[in-house]
Formats: structure tokens, C-alpha cells, sequence
């Protein structure tokens, strides 16, 4: 337990060290081995014209020195063997440097090398083996000598690769130490036992070196490696930068084109920060409110918003603030500089960054003031129509009713004629009128429908009653056919029985005299189905396209002759279409038109009401 | 439905052409007895000495119009239990649906067909209490 304290000290340091170590071992395992060993193999080579010109020197004073004492034959033949070797090992260096392999193929030459080098090696062994003096003599010390400074120097040489170092000194050593364990001198057996050892500290000093070496190359391949990642960076890095600065260019061309939108655009366009501040104006809301950008900008947006309305003011605009929604089509009373009011209408966007943060608000306003003052004497004029044409016409069409219904006493023939076409053309005039207001509370969206639930059956046939005397006129009858089942409708009763009127007015009004126009009622599923169906002259097809249209005549003698506004039409489509319903018209077998439309049964209505 | 028939109708309206048309229409027609009176500032004391057993008030008029008028004859004893039915070119249903709330007997929209206001007006008569 006394240990743990230090234990932990001790193992917090090597953690620290092997956190390095993995830092540069992490570096160098970053290098190729096939180039590092190349690179060994290169500086060996590169080291080898010291050895073979040290080979070639030592090999002649040997001989030199060998020459007196020895066996000329011998030393000759050995002299013969240094000039082989050094020859050789010039013309494998020589040959490796004209190698074109000699980076992809490393392996190989480094066995040529490890072969050149033993036989360097044992070449120098043999000569301690066969010319060590078998008495006392100087020449042992020079042989002694000479081996072991062999040996030392194949350490710079052969240190790129301590295995061929090996190689080379175990050939120098081995004979060597054979000749001096079997010398039978005392002196001699204790060398052999320390040569060994002499041969084991070179090996480990070269293994050393080699490990230096090795580590160098891998580093240097590892930092050209990173070197080379870097440029491939770099190449990326300038590759951003310009796409970057292309994007730049991008936006700053949008921005000019927005700035350019919001300068020359004919609405007022404010931009505003989160606090409703006016930060930008275009010349359009200058011109509009009659204040100068710089007299806007900083202040309060509220400066063109009428004070009583300042409390609505801030409770939309911190709703829009809060939900970030854009506001669109709010009317807005803002009082221009020279205190004259405008009602404008708003579009409020709030650009919003994607971390959800507000960059600023811009609110587009249009004028709206004549467009309103535009609504309101339309209305005025529609309501002018209605009462003003009305009122005359009532006297009119009353006072000929008065005079053709014979309560007044009899009347001249001529003049009840008369009189008579004046009552229709007075009557065809407040129809008309009827119409055209019909038409624009429709359109205008105005018209508003009062539906309840009724048989369909009874509203048709009081329809073709309440027109039978118009049939009349033009010698046509309505009849019936086919029933409903009593099936109920939702719909608005009294818009509904206009759309008859006007079908069966139309029918009767080309029918040929004498003809019958048939109604014919039917069901299909949850459609209620009511065709009035004539034996006129059909619908040329110049005119189907644009029947249901407005003010659409096939022919414009017919009205002036048959009376009718070309609207009649064009308000059933609209009624139809607002109970939900369909209108069409469709060729009738044997000449003759069918027109036709179909409402939704109630219990349907009222079961698509449930849903 | 009222003991006695309709008989004695008063009509409130500023137009003379339709006045006449009217009296006409209701005396020849109607049998009726009519008092016209065009100025609705004076129709309240009309009402009074005359003692209709309808009224029928046009609706847009100078001066005041039939509903201001129906209302000032709520407030007034003689008048408050009189049935008025207007007469009205700007039917809409949203103001047809508010003077039968206030109490309006019924609606004739304009231009109305003289040959058949009598019975118009007899219809709406034999539905009162």
C-alpha cells in the first residue's frame, strides 16, 4: 500500500513518454519500408568505394609485408583474391548505378552486397588463417592487428545494414578464431575466447548504428511524405480560397442585385431589425411617406404607423418576432410626413439565420389608398344601380302591368300592344340589372348563400310552374319526368329556383312552337340529377366553348329577338358551383339541347359535414 | 289571422310616380282604402289620425328612412302595434332577416308587380296573429 503512491508517479511518466512515442512512431510508420530499405541499400553502396579502395590499399601492404616471409605462391594467390574481390565489388557498384531497378528492386542488390561483403570478409580471414606465424613473431601482432582494424572498419562501412556487417566480420572472425583456439598457447585460447566477444560488441555497436540509420530514413521518407501531404493540401487550401472567392463574388453580385431590386422597385421597401428600427428605405418608401432615407433610418418604424394603432403594431409584431412567420396582406393606416394618411398593405418577411437568430425584417408596402377608395365607389355605384334603376322601373313595368292586366277598363288593341312590348322590354331591363348585380356578388365573393334542406322534386315543379306562362308565350309546355325518391337537398331554395327559371326560360325561348321541354329528374349514388332538355336548334360549336361565360349569345339577334342578357348562364354555373354542385350541357338524341346539373343529396352533404 | 279583412293601408314612400301606381293598384286592384303620405317626418301623425291596419313603409327615402322610421313607431303607443311591411329594391337577406327581427311584419322586394301586391299584402295579413 506504501508503494501506491509512487507506483502512480512512475506510471504517469511513461505514459507521458509513450504518448510521444506514439506521436513519432505514428510519424515514422508514415514511410514506405520498400523505400526506406532502397535508401539503406543506396547508402551502402555509396559506402562501398571506401571499402574497396581500403580493401585494394591494406590488401597491398599486406602483401607487401607477407612477401618475405611466406610462400610466394600463397600470398600471391591471396593478392590474386584481393584484386578479384575489390574488381568484383567496383563492378557490382558500377552495375548498381546504372541499375534502373535499383530503387524498386533493393532486396536483390542487397544480396549481391551481402555476398560481396562475406566474401570480402573471408578473404581477409583466410589470410589470418593461413599466413599467422606458427612461432612468436611480429608478424602474428601485425596479422592481429590488421584483422581487427578489417573488422572496426567494416562498422562505417557496412552500418546501413548490421546483418551484412555480420556477415562480413563473422567471415574475418571465424577462421581467425580457429587458428588462434587450436594455437595450443595459453595467450592465444584466451583471445579466441575474447575475439567472439571483440566480433559480438561490433555486431551490436553496427546494430546500433544500423538502427539509427534505419530510424533516419524512415523519418525522412515519413516527413517527405507529410511534406507531400502538405502540397496536396496546399493545392486544396488555394483550390477553396478561389472557390471561395468566386462565392464571394456570387454574393456580393446578389447583393448588389437585391440592393438594385429594393432601389428601383415601385413599392416601399423598409428593412428593420429586430426592434423595429428602420436600418434601410428605398427611394420608392421615401417617396411614398415623404420622408427622406436618412430621416427614417435609426428611428422607429412606428414614425409611419398612426399612434392608435401602436398597441396593435407591437402586439403583431412581437407575434411575428416570436414565430419567426413572415406576415403578408396587413393593412396598415401610416401617416405620410405631411400628415395626409395612406393605407398601405404589408408584407413582413423576417430573414431568419439558420441557428434561428434574426438578421433583419423587411417589410414591403404597396399604396392602396385609391385601390380602396376605388372598392368603396364601385360598392357605392353597384348599390346606386341597384336602387336608383330600380325605382324607375318599378313606376314603369307597374304602370304597364297596371294598364295590360285590363283593371283599368279595355284598352285599344294597337295600343295594348303596345304597351304590352313595353312592359317585356322593361321587364327584360331590371332582368338584365338583376343580373349584372347577381354577377358582381358573385364575383366579388358578396353573394352569400342561405342553405336548408328541402325536396328537390317540389322546387322543380314549382319552378316549371311559376314559368309556365312564359312557356306560354313562346307556345312551349314543361313536362315532368322521372322522379327523386323525395331525396333532400342542402342548397339555398331561392338560388336555387333562379337556376331553374333560368333553364326553363332558356329551353322555352328555342324551343319550336308547340314542342314540349322535357325535365327529366333522376338520382345516380348520392347525385341529384335534373336535365331540362329542348328540341331547339343546339349549341353551334363555335359557342360551346364559352357558353357558361359571360354576356355569351350564340347569336345576338336572338336576344333582341327572344329577349335574355347572356348572363343567365353564367350565374346558374356560379350558383350550381357554390351549392357544390356541376353544370353541363350535352346534344340530345334527335336534335335538341340538354342541360343539365346535379346537386349532392342532403343526407350525403350531410354526412361529407360529419366527416 | 286577423278578425277583420285588410282594408285600410298606409304607405309611406318620397317617389310620387310609384305613389300613384300604388293607390291605383291597391283601390282599383285591392279595394283597399289608402293614405299616401311622402314626407316620413309626418307619417307618425298620419298614422295616428288615419289608424291603418297596415303600413307599408318604403325603405330608402330622404330626410329618414324605413327602418329609422319603423323604429321611431316602436316607441310610439298608437303606432307600436301597427304590422309594417317594407318595400325594399336592396333585398338583402342579412337586412330582411334583421327588420323581421326587429318585428317587421314582412318584405315586398321592388319592383314589385302591382297586379299582385294586394294579394301580396293579404298573404302576409292572414299570417298575423
Amino acid at each position: 500500500m506504501a508503494h501506491t503512491p509512487t507506483a502512480t508517479v512512475q506510471a504517469a511518466d511513461p505514459l507521458t513518454a509513450s504518448a510521444a512515442g506514439r506521436v513519432s512512431a505514428s510519424i515514422r510508420d508514415r514511410a514506405d519500408p520498400r523505400l526506406v530499405l532502397a535508401d539503406r541499400v543506396e547508402q551502402l553502396y555509396s559506402q562501398m568505394w571506401l571499402g574497396i579502395l581500403m580493401t585494394f590499399a591494406i590488401g597491398a601492404i599486406a602483401t607487401f609485408e607477407l612477401w618475405e616471409n611466406r610462400l610466394e605462391e600463397l600470398v600471391l594467390f591471396w593478392w590474386g583474391l584481393v584484386l578479384f574481390i575489390t574488381a568484383s565489388s567496383a563492378g557490382l557498384v558500377y552495375a548498381y548505378r546504372r541499375a534502373p531497378d535499383r530503387a524498386t528492386n533493393p532486396e536483390q542488390w542487397l544480396r549481391w552486397l551481402g555476398i560481396a561483403a562475406l566474401a570480402n570478409g573471408a578473404n581477409w580471414g583466410f589470410a589470418g588463417a593461413v599466413f599467422f606465424p606458427s612461432h612468436a613473431d611480429e608478424q602474428q601482432v601485425f596479422l592481429a592487428f590488421l584483422l581487427a582494424g578489417m573488422m572496426s572498419a567494416g562498422i562505417p562501412v557496412y552500418a546501413a545494414s548490421w546483418p551484412i556487417f555480420a556477415i562480413y566480420a563473422a567471415g574475418i572472425v571465424a577462421p581467425f578464431t580457429y587458428v588462434l583456439a587450436t594455437f595450443g598457447n595459453r595467450l592465444f585460447t584466451e583471445l579466441a575466447l575474447l575475439v567472439p566477444m571483440f566480433y559480438a560488441i561490433n555486431v551490436a555497436i553496427a546494430y546500433r548504428l544500423s538502427d539509427v540509420f534505419h530510424s533516419g530514413y524512415r523519418l525522412r521518407h515519413a516527413y517527405g511524405r507529410l511534406t507531400d501531404d502538405y502540397s496536396v493540401l496546399n493545392q486544396q487550401l488555394e483550390r477553396q480560397l478561389v472557390e471561395l472567392d468566386e462565392a464571394r463574388r456570387q454574393v456580393e453580385a446578389s447583393g448588389r442585385k437585391l440592393a438594385l431590386f429594393a432601389e428601383r422597385a415601385p413599392i416601399a421597401v423598409l428593412e428593420l431589425d429586430d426592434k423595429a428600427r428602420v436600418t434601410q428605405a428605398n427611394p420608392a418608401a421615401e417617396l411614398l411617406f415623404g420622408y427622406a432615407s436618412a430621416e427614417l433610418v435609426g428611428g422607429p418604424v412606428k414614425r409611419i404607423v398612426r399612434p392608435e394603432y401602436h398597441a396593435e403594431f407591437d402586439r403583431q409584431w412581437d407575434a411575428m418576432i416570436a414565430s419567426r412567420e413572415p406576415v403578408a396582406a396587413i393593412k396598415v393606416r401610416n401617416p405620410r410626413k405631411d400628415g395626409q394618411d395612406l393605407v398601405c398593405e404589408w408584407a413582413v418577411t423576417p430573414l431568419v439565420n439558420p441557428d434561428g437568430s434574426i438578421v433583419s425584417v423587411i417589410a414591403q408596402g404597396q399604396d392602396v389608398t385609391r385601390q380602396l377608395e376605388a372598392e368603396r365607389m364601385k360598392k357605392e355605384f353597384t348599390s346606386t344601380l341597384s336602387h336608383e334603376l330600380r325605382t324607375p322601373l318599378t313606376s314603369i313595368i307597374g304602370s304597364l302591368q297596371l294598364i295590360n292586366s285590363g283593371v283599368l277598363g279595355e284598352i285599344d288593341k294597337d295600343v295594348a300592344e303596345l304597351t304590352t312590348v313595353a312592359e317585356r322590354n322593361g321587364q327584360r331591363l331590371l332582368d338584365l340589372i338583376n343580373d349584372i348585380l347577381d354577377i358582381e356578388k358573385i364575383e366579388s365573393g358578396k353573394l352569400t348563400m342561405t342553405p336548408e334542406v328541402f325536396a328537390m322534386e317540389e322546387l322543380v315543379r314549382e319552378a316549371m310552374l311559376l314559368n309556365k306562362a312564359f312557356g306560354e308565350r313562346f307556345k312551349v309546355r314543361f313536362q315532368a319526368h322521372g322522379d327523386l325518391d323525395g331525396r333532400p337537398v342542402f342548397a339555398d331554395r331561392k338560388r336555387l329556383l333562379q337556376v331553374m327559371t333560368n333553364l326553363l326560360s332558356n329551353a322555352a325561348k328555342f324551343s319550336p312552337e308547340d314542342s314540349a321541354v322535357d325535365v327529366q329528374m333522376s338520382t345516380d349514388g348520392w347525385a341529384i340529377r335534373v336535365a331540362v332538355q329542348d328540341r331547339g336548334p343546339g349549341i353551334p360549336d363555335a359557342f360551346r366553348n364559352r357558353i357558361f361565360g359571360r354576356f355569351a349569345q350564340a347569336d345576338s339577334t336572338a336576344s333582341r329577338q327572344k329577349g335574355g342578357t347572356g348572363l343567365g348562364l353564367a350565374i346558374c354555373k356560379r350558383l350550381v358551383e357554390m351549392m357544390q354542385g356541376h353544370i353541363g350541357f350535352e346534344d340530345r338524341e334527335g336534335g335538341g339541347t340538354s342541360f343539365w346539373f346535379e346537386l349532392p343529396a342532403a343526407a350525403n352533404r350531410e354526412k361529407v359535414t360529419r366527416n | 289571422m286577423p278578425a277583420t279583412p285588410l282594408t285600410r293601408i298606409c304607405y309611406v314612400e318620397d317617389d310620387e310616380d310609384i305613389q300613384r301606381i300604388v293607390r291605383m293598384t291597391l283601390e282599383r286592384v285591392g279595394k283597399m282604402t289608402v293614405e299616401i303620405v311622402g314626407d316620413p317626418t309626418l307619417a307618425i301623425e298620419a298614422m295616428t289620425t288615419f289608424k291603418p291596419d297596415l303600413v307599408m313603409l318604403d325603405w330608402m327615402m330622404p330626410k329618414m328612412d324605413g327602418p329609422a322610421l319603423f323604429r321611431q313607431m316602436k316607441l310610439r303607443p298608437e303606432t307600436s302595434s301597427l304590422p309594417v311591411v317594407f318595400i325594399t329594391a336592396k333585398a338583402s337577406q342579412h337586412d330582411l332577416d334583421e327588420l323581421l327581427r326587429l318585428g317587421a311584419a314582412g318584405a315586398i322586394s321592388k319592383p314589385f308587380s302591382p297586379k299582385d301586391l294586394p294579394d301580396q299584402l293579404r298573404a302576409i295579413w292572414a299570417k298575423l296573429p
